[in-house]
This record gives C-alpha cells, structure tokens and sequence, in this order.
C-alpha cells in the first residue's frame, strides 16, 4: 500500500525525506510513468506540487531562481525568461506537449537525470546553479557537477532540489537549438544541441556548445569550445569542427537511434552552428 | 483517502487510493466515462481533462493531486442537451472519425481557446500537439477548431 502524503513546507518535507521507500513526486509526469510500467515502487510519495516556497521565479541580483516545482508553462510564460535568457524559453517550449509542459517542473526535469533532459541543455549554457537542502544542510552546485549519469544526480538521500538559479548578466549570445526526433512534439531526444556564440571583428569571442542524448548525462563540450575560441569561421574551420564534435561525445545504440548516427548528427548541427553564427 | 474537489462545477467528495490515477476516478469512481485511456503514458492525450483550466493527461495525475482543484471533463462542456460549439464544430466539419481520441482533442481545444479566442494554425497546432489521432483527421481537426472559435466569438458577441 503506498502512502501519499502532501508537503506544506519545505521543514515537513526534510523530515520525511528519509522515510524508506519515500519519493518525491511533483508533475508526476515522469515518475508515474515509471510507478506504473514497475520500474520504481515507492511507499510514500511526498508531493511538492504545492509545497510554500518551491514555485515560482524571482529576479535578484541580477540572477533569476526559479523554484523546484515550477512547471515549464509557467517558466515559458515568465517575461524575464523570455527576454533574458531566449534559449531557455526556445528550449522548453519543445518539452513534451502542453499537456505535460503544464505539469512537469524543472526541478523534475533534472532529478530525472535523463541523457536526453531537455532542460539541462539551456542550463548548461547559461551556467545555471542548483540549490540543493538536506538534513544535514544547505549546499549550492554548478548543473555540470550535478548531473551524474542516467538516473544519477549530485543528490544524496537526505537532499532535495529546492531551485535553480541563473545568471542574468550573460553577454549578448546568438542562439542555437537544434533538437533532433521523429517528429515535433513529445520527443526524447535523438540526439540535440545547443549553443551560445558571440563574436567580435568576424572572430569566435566566445562559443558555449552543450548537447543531449549522446553521452551518460548532457554535456558541455568544453575542449572544442576552446579550440574554437578566437579562430575566424572559415570552411576548413567548420570541416575540423565536425571531426572534432564527432569524437567528443560518446553516444549508445538504442531504440531511438544508433551511435554512428548520433555522433553524425552531433557533427552536422556544430557546423550548422558555426555557419549560422556568421549569416547575419 | 478522502478528497473534495469539484468536477464540472459540481463540489465532489470522494474516497480514493493513494496512488490511483485521476483518469481512474474520474471514469470508474463518477462513471464519467467520456475521458478515454489510450497510452496510460502521457503520449496520446485521450485522457486530457482540465485542472484549474489548465489541460493535463490525467493518466498521469495522482486522484490525490486534485484535492482542493477544479476539474473539468468532456461531460461539463454541455450544459444541457445542446452540444458546445466546439463539440458542434467537430461534428460539422467532420473532425471525428472513430471518435476515441475526440473528447481528447476538444478539451485541448477548450483551454486553447479560453486564453487565446482566435488562434492562428501555428497555435492551434502547438496547443494540440500532445493529442494522437490514429485516423489520422488532423486536416478537418485544425478546421474544426478555426470553426469553433468563430461560433464561440458570435456567441459572445
């Protein structure tokens, strides 16, 4: 017999955050999925869906927290969101369908520690932090260290998500997204990336390139943003890029795709990001 | 446990498990069985219902979440025997076939046009994109829904 319990406040929430057999449920739109098909057989869920002080975005100090439980339609609809950080809106908005973006939070995304998260792909460009709580304290990691491997975070059994939290004073990037599937809506990712590219006297200033489901966890793919860093976008430039995406990531074959073909994809769309950071 | 709630306008208070779904108590606890479960996964949105006007699979719900919620069904779009425009839409333009998936489509439709009374295709097709049609009426869908808005703006006006 599972026991479901809602969470008032976030102190109610750590004292049965260790409870055995506890989840944490929100959206539920992730985690019913896996309750049911027997992939997971929680006791008692704790449901933050609306626990105070977990929902919500708010703007300070120049950075933006968005609460845990936040859903995607709510964080789509923010207009700081959307007029600060574009790729972040640009990426959730292909999440799901709306009737899972109305349900599924951020913090869901994440815990959820799918190679294919789609939310980790903005974080990571934007260099996003997440807050974590726990019995035994507080503690404040980057998204790159928090992300572990499929189904794995930084989290240990007395921790939770409380927000995320990005920094609004990002130069002005051109983004890119490119997320690749069956068809447009409710996707899990073939394989997708994402990027950030500013330049200066038609040289790369600065290049961030994160991608999904080609790797145990979504990634930035730090070693050929350096290598690009300063270098004019030439035909040659773009050729090596590719070789150099190709061999960065380390893709499986699954029900989805086949390895070779992820790391062509990966290949093709860093050339599309480079060609498209010097049209226009 | 015990939930109250309301289902299309009505104050309910149910007895329900911890962990059934709310697609569950809506068909087989008040027998409104207008909900329909294709996936069970969230995939298809034949079981797309409204919570705070908001549409949701609620395949994917726990009956529980709904304590304290408004929550609307197919069922509460009529008020009596005569058809809501946009179930007449539907009908008119041909948008149903074999109909499983329809009571799916129309709520997505109902909370599109809620917020947004005269949707272009991008939008309609955005706001839709969480329902399969296995007959594949997609084309008389999108015009069902264009006709639906118009017949709800002349109600309104």
């Amino acid at each position: 017999m599972r026991h479901y319990v809602k969470i008032k406040t976030v102190q109610e929430l750590l004292e049965r955050i260790e409870e055995p057999g506890a989840r944490i449920l929100c959206g539920g739109t992730d985690l019913v999925v896996k309750m049911r098909s027997g992939a997971i057989d929680p006791q008692v869920l704790l449901d933050i869906s609306d626990t105070e002080n977990l929902r919500g975005i708010e703007e300070k100090d120049d950075r933006v927290t968005i609460g845990a439980a936040t859903t995607v339609t709510e964080i789509i609809a923010d207009p700081v969101i959307a007029g600060k950080l574009p790729l972040l809106e640009t990426v959730l908005r292909t999440l799901g369908s709306t009737q899972i973006r109305n349900r599924a939070t951020l913090g869901g995304n994440l815990v959820n520690a799918s190679p294919a998260a789609d939310s980790a792909i903005p974080l990571l460009l934007y260099q996003a932090e997440v807050n974590i709580s726990g019995v035994r304290g507080d503690r404040v990691i980057g998204i790159e260290d928090f992300l572990v491997s499929p189904g794995k975070t930084a989290l240990t059994s007395d921790e939770f998500v409380r927000s995320v939290s990005i920094p609004l004073s990002q130069i002005a990037f051109k983004p890119f997204f490119h997320k690749v599937g069956r068809r447009k809506a409710m996707i899990i990712a073939i394989a997708s990336l994402g990027a950030l590219v500013s330049m200066k006297d038609a040289k790369i200033d600065e290049i961030r390139l994160a991608v999904g489901s080609v790797a145990p966890r979504p990634i930035r793919l730090r070693e050929l943003e350096s290598e690009l860093t300063g270098k004019a976008v030439t035909q040659s430039l773009i050729e090596e890029a590719k070789g150099a995406a190709t061999n960065a990531v380390s893709p499986i074959d699954d029900v989805r795709a086949s390895a070779d073909y992820r790391r062509e994809v990966i290949g093709e769309l860093v050339a599309r990001v480079l060609r498209n950071a010097v049209q226009g | 446990m015990k939930i109250r709630f309301t289902v299309n306008g009505r104050a309910v208070e149910q007895d329900v498990r911890d962990d059934e779904r709310l697609l569950d108590l809506i068909r087989d606890d008040l027998q409104l069985t207008g909900t329909k479960e294709g996936c069970g996964e969230g995939e298809c949105g034949a079981c797309t219902v409204l919570i705070d006007g908001k549409a949701v699979t609620s395949c994917l719900v726990l009956a529980p979440q709904v304590d304290g919620k408004d929550v609307l069904t197919v069922e509460g779009l009529a008020p009596g025997e005569e058809l809501h425009p946009i179930q007449r839409a539907f009908v008119e333009k041909g948008a149903v076939q074999c109909g499983f998936c329809t009571p799916g489509f129309i709520m997505s439709t109902y909370a599109l046009l809620s917020v947004n009374p005269d949707p272009s295709d991008e939008e309609i097709l955005a706001a839709l994109e969480g329902n399969l049609c296995r007959c594949t009426g997609y084309v008389k869908i999108l015009e069902a829904v264009h006709y639906a808005a118009e017949l709800m703006r002349q109600e309104r006006n």
